[in-house]
């Protein structure tokens, strides 16, 4: 629960409008420290996963030193300056991501279940960790989840191998047979978690309009009410309690507003060309998503399995897939090595960006967890083994920072999943293909 | 007797001694005693006096075919005839209208039992009938519809049409509705958060849509073309010698200048499907028709391809209103291809059916920028009936400003009156001001007079008193009785079961008048309806949910055995099922011809999936069939063969199951819960589908239902699962389509269906009548709606046509009256 410092009081940003409802005193109003006892000992506040494909050099990725991250690795240096906040986990597999393929460690990476064989409508996963952790974390935001990607065109048919396409398209399935769409468009994430109006003084506008419309309709129904029979007077109650649970909505909305730092900020207007521009405002946006307490539960699929980008801008003109079948080739075995490296600085930015933003009684960073990794772990044989996984935030519940634990070999990554579910709330046997937790990541 | 208020006569018939309609099973009827003239041999209106002792008395023929299993001992399907009263039906209707259903559809007594003859069957049916129907009109029973009933997607966006001259998409901006029933207007008495939340956004955006708003800034509006969508061929709306691409209304709030995006379709790997190095291909972007913009688009010389549609953009400067935006491809012209095996029609995915020229994924429409003032588009000018500068000024004052004032709220009363009234559907009186002008007033302060009008608006888009049709029993009157709903609420069933929208002023007039409830006026505005152009809402929007078409939407057929589905495919089924009903509709046929007919409405793409040939372009056209032709009517659409099919293979119990429920009027029950599972026992695939599903006929748990279900289904085997004739099924060797309706003999493949169902035309009419009279009320049709579903049909016999079962309905007694609770 975001805590804010002020119990604010009800309306102040309605002026002149008489209140045609009395409404019962809410919980949003109830000064922070009486908040705090009612809500489990040292929660996660925001669960974040970050999805990069095929793999990583393993070489150039695992770091040296045992338990202590002592020097990064090339390709975690960008990390440096959140190190301390950075847990490296290595010999975690998907074994049922097997036999292995591009759109089945698209699909086994949050749900670590066995995608069914099919091109067909007849599709069939497992619920992913976030929508999960979206049942629990999901209840008091505005929005339970916020499904984002970077690709702005969506594909149909067969993908890969007679893989249906919503394997490779879809991060998070909120059921056995629902993938959820991404939103790669930042003009359209920015309209959804903020709505309408170009600037702050809009969005303000629309939000006191919105109170005054709802108002209104409480008026209108009021006299319905004296003119309907009995019988139906229990139906206009129902409106009732959906008009007093939409003015909760916009209160929270507007104490948000007045309180948070975002509101000065405009909506971006396109997409960026270039490749750092766009995934650097899809993290902004995310930064922004939980200062202002409208999601707690991201997914972002940085790029997607199968991928043919190229990266000129490092220095690698060959598209990733080929390459990402380097049988070995030193040459080829570093390109994929600086793009690993791109794309951890991107994320590394995104760290710091929450290191750097003050929340409670310590910063973004230390109330959120993120997962960054890839379903699939040496490219060039489309293995499952010791992917590359980063835990990264957390500080407030106790996840210890700047290590790198090494499992034992074959830890199902499904046991992170399971651990981090436990520390949000939510208390399963088994996740996936689960066998335990993972004990020593939380101190 | 009758209670009724308002006071006006009730022309409904008494018992005593009046004649009886009666409808025949379309049998001769030649034993039965009458007493006027003789009755034809088909299904015509004849008035006779039935004397039940000329033929078998009902209880004998209860006693001697049905109470073998209906009896108290074994009380088959909770039915128990052998006590019950056959001289009063009226006082037991419920379990009596089921059995005249069965009667009826030929479905009871079953198949291996002794049978009544025709004479004794008719003459059972008809004592029946006619009493259900007398006692019915001694005690009637319009049912009740609930008070509040919240406008749904499609009503809410005809509303927003017909209310303000604005095009909205209800789809993007509320959540979809539930069905009941089969349609969508039936359970609509919720009111989630969610769904206020999203009505009270929906009405802030349409306000602004519609007024224009004072100070503009830039939005974003995204056109996504679906993944599997062929873009190799001409697209209607975009000029002849373009191909692919997208024509789309969309409404530009400001004049001023807009920029228009265009992301290219990439494939799995991230590449521009159909870019290669040997061509180049033009791209056009238009509005009104009008080249806006020419943008070349080719691989770059190192075929990195990231970066190849960045450029892909234009600034234009548009005026305010809806205008046409097209994007599209000019055709390269291109030799045919020659290879051995027939090409696909279908490209949009690498694997199997890759992209041969590039195509477009999203198009964004971004702006206004440098906006002036809101221009003038229909909205504005529907809306403001009046300025404040034309009022006239007040007489009394002698302060300019608080002239200047009354100037305005004069006209802002004028305004939102005239919008509210149709927007609620009824006069407005000053005290229905109150809120919208108090809401006006905030927007005023706030802005200029168009900022308090278009808070007003939002008001009003957000009262109970728009988003709700209600229903009120007047005072007075008694509990449980029947009373005639006002003029106000019968105009505003009319223009919903007709037009699926709120009254124009020409039916609201008429109801505030007081003279929509008589008899000839009702009719003259029925019909004026009907010849609207806003009636095809019956094709679209009742067809399109009572023959299942809103699931073409999910239709995806397995890629490896149809490899040839695309959406535009998927749109074409729909398109041709829609104009054929709108054609029935619009000539005013006989609902037969809906059964069967000699014609059907293709463009090119469907026409090859049939194997018809000569029909060239992307425009429907109508085409007459030859007589030999698989094409015809609705069971021979690919729309409706498709829907009741697997991703696989056919269905014969789905198809099976819709042509008894949506056609012949006997819907088969559904499975029960502890339906015994099948043997694991896998069946080989190489069998025909007949003996695949042997089980169901071997087991006599299943066959119970299965031997009436699968023999309607194998009928229509001719028919793949993409609509597509065949003889053969693959290895199975030629399909086997013998087949049999209850109540008829067997018969072989649609045409033996078609026929079957022709020879007693009044069951399918029947059944149509009962699903337009549950869109038409918002509510399940019950038992006690029997009698007046027998009506409709009585007086559209023999020649069934579409406007007569309408006009039956608008006069039926469910229609023109209510229950009070």
């Amino acid at each position: 629960m975001i805590i804010m410092k002020k119990a604010l009081p009800r309306r102040t940003f309605l002026k002149g409008v008489h209140a045609a409802l009395a409404l019962p005193l809410l919980d949003a109003m109830i000064p922070a420290a009486t908040a705090l006892a009612k809500t489990p000992a040292k929660p996660v506040a925001r669960l974040g996963f970050v999805f990069i494909p095929m793999g990583c050099d393993h070489s150039r990725w695992t770091p040296k030193g045992q338990d202590t991250l002592g020097d990064l690795s090339p390709i975690l240096s960008s990390l440096a300056p959140v190190k301390d906040h950075v847990t490296v986990v290595s010999n975690l597999r998907l074994e049922n991501a097997y036999p292995g393929t591009h759109d089945t460690s698209n699909a086994g990476f949050l749900s670590a279940a066995f995608a069914k064989h099919t091109e067909s409508s007849d599709y069939y996963l497992g619920t992913t960790v976030d929508q999960v952790a979206a049942r629990q974390m999901g209840q008091d935001t505005q929005l339970p989840s916020l499904e984002l990607s970077m690709d702005i065109s969506s594909r149909a048919g067969v993908c890969n191998n007679g893989y249906a396409c919503v394997y490779s398209n879809s991060l998070s399935w909120s059921s056995p047979t629902t993938p959820l769409p991404s939103e790669a468009h930042p003009r359209l994430v920015f309209e959804r978690l903020f709505g309408e109006g170009g600037s702050a003084a809009e969005r303000r506008a629309v939000l006191r309009s919105r109170a005054s419309l709802l108002d209104s309709f409480s008026e209108d129904i009021a006299r319905l009410k004296r003119r309907v029979g009995i019988g139906d007077r229990a139906r206009v109650d129902h409106y009732l309690d959906s008009v007093r649970d939409v003015e909760r909505q916009i209160q929270r909305a507007e104490a948000a507003a007045a309180d948070s730092p975002v509101t000065d900020l405009d909506r971006p207007e396109g997409v960026p060309a270039a490749f750092a521009d766009h995934a650097k405002l899809m993290f902004d946006l995310q930064v922004l998503a939980f200062q202002a307490d409208i999601t707690r539960v991201v997914t972002f699929q940085l790029t997607r399995e199968l991928s043919n980008r190229t990266y000129p801008e490092i220095g690698v003109p060959d598209p990733h897939h080929p390459i990402s079948h380097h049988g070995n080739d030193p040459e080829k075995i570093a390109m994929i090595a600086k793009i690993n490296t791109f794309h951890v600085s991107l994320f590394a930015q995104f760290l710091e960006k929450l290191k750097a933003t003050p929340e409670g009684d310590g910063t973004l960073l230390d109330h959120t967890v993120y997962l960054y990794g890839s379903g699939m772990g040496n490219p060039s044989v489309h293995d499952h083994e010791n992917l590359p996984i980063l835990v990264a935030g957390g500080a407030a519940s106790g996840l210890r920072g700047g290590r790198h634990i090494t499992y034992k070999e074959g830890t199902p990554l499904a046991n992170l999943h399971l651990t981090l579910l436990d520390r949000v709330g939510v208390r399963l046997d088994a996740f996936g293909d689960s066998n335990g937790k993972i004990e020593d990541l939380f101190g | 007797m009758p209670e009724v208020r308002r006071g006006t006569a009730e022309p409904l018939p008494t018992i005593a001694g009046a004649a009886i309609g009666l409808t025949l099973l379309g049998l001769a009827v030649s034993q039965l005693a009458v007493s006027a003239q003789s009755v034809p041999s088909t299904g015509a209106v004849a008035t006779v006096r039935l004397k039940p002792d000329t033929t078998v008395p009902p209880r004998l023929v209860l006693d001697r075919y049905c109470v073998t299993c209906h009896n108290e001992r074994l009380k088959t399907a909770g039915l128990t005839l052998d006590q019950i009263d056959v001289a009063h039906p009226g006082q037991r209707a419920e379990e009596w209208e089921k059995v005249v259903r069965k009667l009826r559809t030929g479905a009871m007594p079953p198949a291996n039992a002794p049978q009544p003859s025709a004479q004794d069957r008719t003459a059972l049916v008809s004592w029946l009938e006619s009493s259900l129907d007398a006692a019915a009109a001694a005690h009637l029973n319009p049912g009740r519809t609930d008070t509040l009933r919240r406008l749904n997607r499609t009503e809410y966006q005809n509303a927003i049409r017909d209310l303000l001259s604005l095009d909205i998409d209800a789809a993007s901006l509320l959540p979809p509705d539930d069905s009941g029933h089969g349609f969508d207007n039936v359970t609509v008495g919720d009111l989630s958060p969610a769904l206020l939340d999203r009505y009270i956004s929906t009405a802030q955006k349409i306000s602004r849509l519609a007024i224009g708003g004072a100070q503009p800034s830039a939005q974003t509006d995204v056109i996504r073309l679906p993944a599997d969508l062929t873009q190799e061929e001409h697209v209607p709306g975009l000029p002849v010698g373009t191909r692919g691409g997208v024509s789309s209304a969309h409404t530009f709030t400001h004049d001023g200048e807009y920029d228009i995006q265009i992301w290219l379709a990439r494939d799995r790997t991230g590449s521009v499907g159909g870019l290669r190095a040997s061509a180049s291909h033009e791209l056009l972007v238009l509005v009104d028709r009008t080249l806006v913009k020419s943008m070349t688009i080719e691989m770059p010389p190192d075929g990195d391809d990231t970066s190849v549609d960045a450029a892909l953009k234009v600034r234009v400067p548009v005026t305010a209103g809806s205008h046409q935006v097209g994007v599209a491809f000019v055709k390269n012209a291109a030799s045919l291809l020659e290879t051995a095996r027939q090409p696909l029609l279908a490209h949009f995915n690498e694997n199997r059916h890759p992209r041969l020229t590039p195509a477009i994924a999203q198009v964004s429409i971004t702006g206004p920028y440098a906006a002036k003032a809101a221009g003038d588009t229909p909205a504005r000018r529907r809306i403001f009936v009046c300025r404040p500068d034309d009022a006239r000024p007040s007489t009394s004052s002698g302060r300019p400003e608080l002239a200047e004032g009354r100037k305005e709220d004069a006209c802002a009363k004028q305004i939102l009156s005239t919008v509210m009234r149709r927007a609620y559907r009824r006069p407005i009186a000053e005290v229905d001001l109150k809120g919208p002008m108090a809401r006006y007033r905030e927007g005023r302060s706030e802005g200029n007079f168009d900022a308090g009008i278009g808070r007003a608006l939002s008001a009003v888009l957000v009262s109970p008193e728009f988003l709700f049709r209600v229903e009120l029993d007047p005072d007075g009157v008694a509990a449980g009785a029947a009373y005639r709903i006002s003029d106000l609420e019968l105009a505003s069933r009319l223009s919903f079961f007709l037009w699926s929208s709120i009254p124009d002023e020409e039916l609201l007039d008429a109801a505030i008048r007081g003279t929509l409830s008589r008899p000839d006026e009702l009719e003259r505005q029925a019909r004026r309806m009907l010849a609207d152009p806003r009636s095809s809402n019956l094709a679209s929007n009742f067809a399109g949910q009572w023959l299942g078409l809103r699931s073409l939407e999910s239709l995806d057929p397995n890629v490896r055995l149809y490899p040839d589905f695309d959406d535009n495919l998927r749109q074409a089924f729909r398109q041709e099922t829609e104009l054929f009903v709108d054609s029935i509709l619009r000539e005013d046929r006989s609902v037969r011809d809906l059964i069967k007919a000699d014609y059907t409405f293709l463009n090119e793409r469907l026409a090859k999936h049939y194997g018809i040939p000569h029909v060239y372009g992307s425009r429907f056209r109508r085409v007459t069939l030859a007589p030999d032709s698989a094409r015809g009517g609705l069971l021979r659409h690919g729309s409706i063969l498709a829907v009741t099919s697997y991703a696989t293979r056919t269905s014969p119990v789905l198809r099976g199951v819709w042509v008894l429920d949506n056609i012949f009027g006997a819907p088969p029950p559904p499975p029960p819960a502890n339906v015994p599972a099948l043997d694991d026992t896998p069946v080989a695939a190489s069998l025909a589908m007949r003996q695949r599903l042997g089980a169901h006929r071997a087991n006599p748990a299943c066959a119970s239902c299965h031997k009436t279900i699968d023999p309607v289904g194998f009928a229509l085997e001719n028919f793949d699962a993409v609509g597509r004739w065949r003889d053969d099924d693959g290895d199975s060797g030629p399909v086997d389509v013998s087949g049999a309706l209850p109540g008829t003999g067997a018969f072989r493949g649609v045409a033996g269906l078609e026929e079957s169902l022709l020879s007693r035309p009044e069951l399918f009419a029947g059944r149509l009548t009962e699903k337009l009279l549950t869109f038409a009320l918002g509510r399940g049709v019950e038992y006690y709606d029997a009698p007046a579903v027998r009506k409709v049909l009585r007086e559209a016999e023999p020649g069934y046509r579409f406007s007569s079962i309408l006009l039956g309905i608008v006069k039926s007694v469910p229609f023109q009256m209510r229950r009070s609770s």
